[in-house]
């Protein structure tokens, strides 16, 4: 592979988050070009709360995050606004905005952010719907489509500017196995057809042994582990083998581990 | 069991009916003194419904000083629920403080299902409370809290100056057609009720100055009255507090729902700023709608007056029309519209910074919304008072 594709696209250094208190500290992570990072833990491991960070809505209390190469919270606003233009968001609530349609949603951020003529950012807004399996919903209000048909507005939205790397909290929370496989598809859609680097935070297993190529564990307010779907799965660790095997932390069935 | 609801007279017997009260349960425990014990024979359901009284009735065995041993028997009880085992599990944990030795016997499984679960949480409960903060805590805490309040008020002025800056230069542009939108919603639809309420206000003063006026004759002033208090003072106030009402409350509370939909992070994380996105059009709208709706409230308000004059006076509408311009001069008519400018940016900002830093749950929206018409209204009538007292002492000394 090039220099290009192997380079890394987020980097945090030493990182704690968190409101007032530190939720995660000491992360050190590492997210490659074109690969489908998950990011794991239960309720309240800081999962939400470290993508926040990378969104650039939540300063970390210490360490440094470097999105593309830079130091993303040292940059003057501006500068600071043009990196995140290369990423997307899509939020655990779909955070559509209830008073556009679906197609001016998606084309929210073509609209605001470039110049592009109207009749070229319908088009983009058409095939990009299509890419989701949203093909002809663009006249109808966000509010009168199914939770799955949502996330994929979302979804669409968060992808329309061609982000180098998607940030992506809890795609499939709250939807049917079917509906969140489809999801899990249209991501991987993404990655084929447009290159498109992710950052997923889910504790869907399903969904993570589908897409993702490596994963990092939160618990305990650290990283416990990181590695690939296969060796996560294989480890020993507490957390981790109650996560993957689906068994509750001291019950009778889950082994003496530690 | 005696005390059961479907003891409860029939609907045909209305005397017994009026007599039937809920059935309070008598003693569900039998207590006994036994060779250095003290026994307590649980009898029947202890439910929802009894725990009351076998709460009650533990209680004051509890108070006895005579206790040596406490024995409590489940043999002759039935059906028991978390709020049964509460009562007895409360009692015990009472009587093991004043280090009274507790038991309990003859507990079938569903007994012990019970019982277990209560003592799993005991088990789980964490070592000490956390003290709720103390007097002096709170008080820093607001003024902390007061402190990031003005900050982040300041920075969205900052930041609104700002992005209007780089709208005007063009820069960066306004969402198509947002601004027209804000305004019609602003001021068109505010129109009707500023209508009606100015025209009741002319006329109440209207009436009231004539009554006073006329007793010396000088009813004819009338006009100027009304003239000068609609223009000077009660259109821009009128109009700016039925502002607050309309279009700050909807205005904290349609940024505070999209703060919790997370609609705002969404777009900052898109790299749009929220503040162009949302408070710059509807800053702009309101500095427009604001001061249309007081000119359109003077005018209601004088033609309210101009219908009493004629009504009581008979002053018709020309000469009346002829007064009021010859009494209300530009300087009048640009500090009421002047005011109307202020009230209307308190309305604007106070409604955007409420909504923008509403919390993340449904109550916080309408928090937000009230705190904004409370704000509001409070900051317009004491910059009304000083824009007054300003302009007076400005006269005193010319």
């Amino acid at each position: 592979m090039s220099e290009h594709t192997r380079s890394t696209l987020l980097e945090c250094r030493d990182v704690s988050v968190g409101y007032e208190a530190p939720v995660v500290t000491d992360v050190e992570l590492r997210v490659q070009r074109g690969e489908i990072l998950a990011l794991l833990g239960g309720s309240g491991s800081g999962k939400s709360t470290l993508l926040r960070a990378f969104t650039g809505l939540l300063p970390p209390l210490s360490g440094e995050i470097r999105l593309f190469g830079k130091s993303l919270y040292d940059l003057p606003h501006d500068e600071r606004m043009r990196l995140l233009h290369r990423t997307g968001t899509a939020f655990q609530q779909d955070a559509l905005f209830s008073g556009m349609t679906v197609a001016e949603n998606v084309a929210l951020p073509l609209r605001e952010l470039t110049r592009l003529p109207r009749a070229v950012i319908r088009e983009m807004v058409e095939v990009r719907l299509s890419a989701v399996g949203l093909a002809g919903y663009g006249k109808r209000a966000p509010a009168s489509l199914s939770g799955g048909q949502r996330k994929r507005v979302a979804l669409a939205r968060a992808s329309i500017m061609d982000p180098e790397l998607l940030f992506i909290d809890e795609p499939s929370a709250g939807l049917d196995p079917i509906v969140a496989a489809t999801i899990d598809e249209t991501l991987i859609g993404f990655r084929e057809a447009l290159g498109i680097t992710m950052i997923v935070v889910t504790h869907e297993l399903e969904s993570i042994r589908a897409i993702a190529d490596r994963a990092v564990m939160l618990g305990r307010g650290k990283v416990i582990a990181e590695g690939t779907i296969d060796e996560l799965s294989q480890s020993r660790e507490d957390i981790v083998y109650h996560f993957f095997h689906r068994v509750a932390e001291g019950s009778p069935a889950a082994p003496s581990v530690r | 069991m005696p005390h059961r609801l479907r003891d409860a007279p029939g609907l045909g017997d209305l005397r017994a009916i009026l007599q039937w009260r809920l059935p309070v349960p008598g003693p569900i425990a039998a207590i006994e003194q036994q060779a250095g014990a003290t026994v307590v024979r649980l009898q029947g359901d202890l439910t929802v419904r009894s725990a009351g009284a076998l709460h009650r009735q533990l209680r004051a065995l509890g108070r006895r000083r005579d206790l040596g041993r406490v024995v409590v028997d489940f043999a002759g009880a039935e059906r028991i629920d978390s709020a049964g085992m509460a009562a007895v599990s409360l009692a015990r944990r009472r009587l093991e403080q004043r280090r009274v030795p507790f038991e309990v016997t003859a507990l079938d499984e569903a007994h012990r299902a019970v019982l277990a679960q209560i003592e799993r949480a005991a088990a789980a409960a964490p070592p000490g409370e956390v003290a709720p903060p103390g007097a002096l805590e709170r008080i820093g805490e607001r003024v902390l809290d007061a402190a990031a309040g003005v900050r982040a008020f300041i920075g969205l002025m900052g930041e609104t100056v700002r992005q209007t800056l780089a709208v005007a230069t063009r820069r960066a542009k306004l969402p198509a057609g947002s601004v027209a939108r804000q305004i019609a919603e602003m001021g068109a639809d505010g129109v009707p009720i500023i209508a009606l309420l100015s025209c009741m206000l002319g006329l109440t003063v209207g009436f009231q100055a004539v009554l006073q006026l006329q007793r010396f004759g000088a009813g004819v002033f009338v006009a100027d009255t009304i003239g000068l208090s609609m223009v000077r003072e009660l259109a821009p106030l009128m109009s700016a507090i039925i502002l607050t009402g309309r279009t700050g409350a909807a205005i904290a509370a349609e940024l505070g729902t999209m703060r919790v939909r997370s609609e705002i992070d969404a777009l900052s994380a898109m790299g749009i700023s929220p503040v162009r996105f949302l408070v710059v059009p509807r800053l702009l709208a309101i500095t427009v709608a604001g001061p249309a709706l007081a000119l359109f409230s003077m005018a209601v308000g004088i033609a309210g007056g101009m219908l009493i004059a004629q009504a009581v006076l008979d002053l018709g509408p020309v000469s009346f029309f002829a007064r009021v311009t010859e009494r209300v001069t530009m300087g009048d008519f640009l500090h009421g519209m002047s005011k109307s400018f202020v009230f209307s940016w308190i309305v604007g900002f106070s409604g955007a910074h409420l909504g923008m830093r509403a919390g993340d749950d449904a109550s916080s929206v309408g928090a937000a919304a009230t705190k904004t018409v409370v704000t509001g209204v409070s900051l317009i009538i004491v910059v009304d008072a000083i824009f007054a007292t300003v302009s007076s002492l400005g006269k005193h000394y010319t």
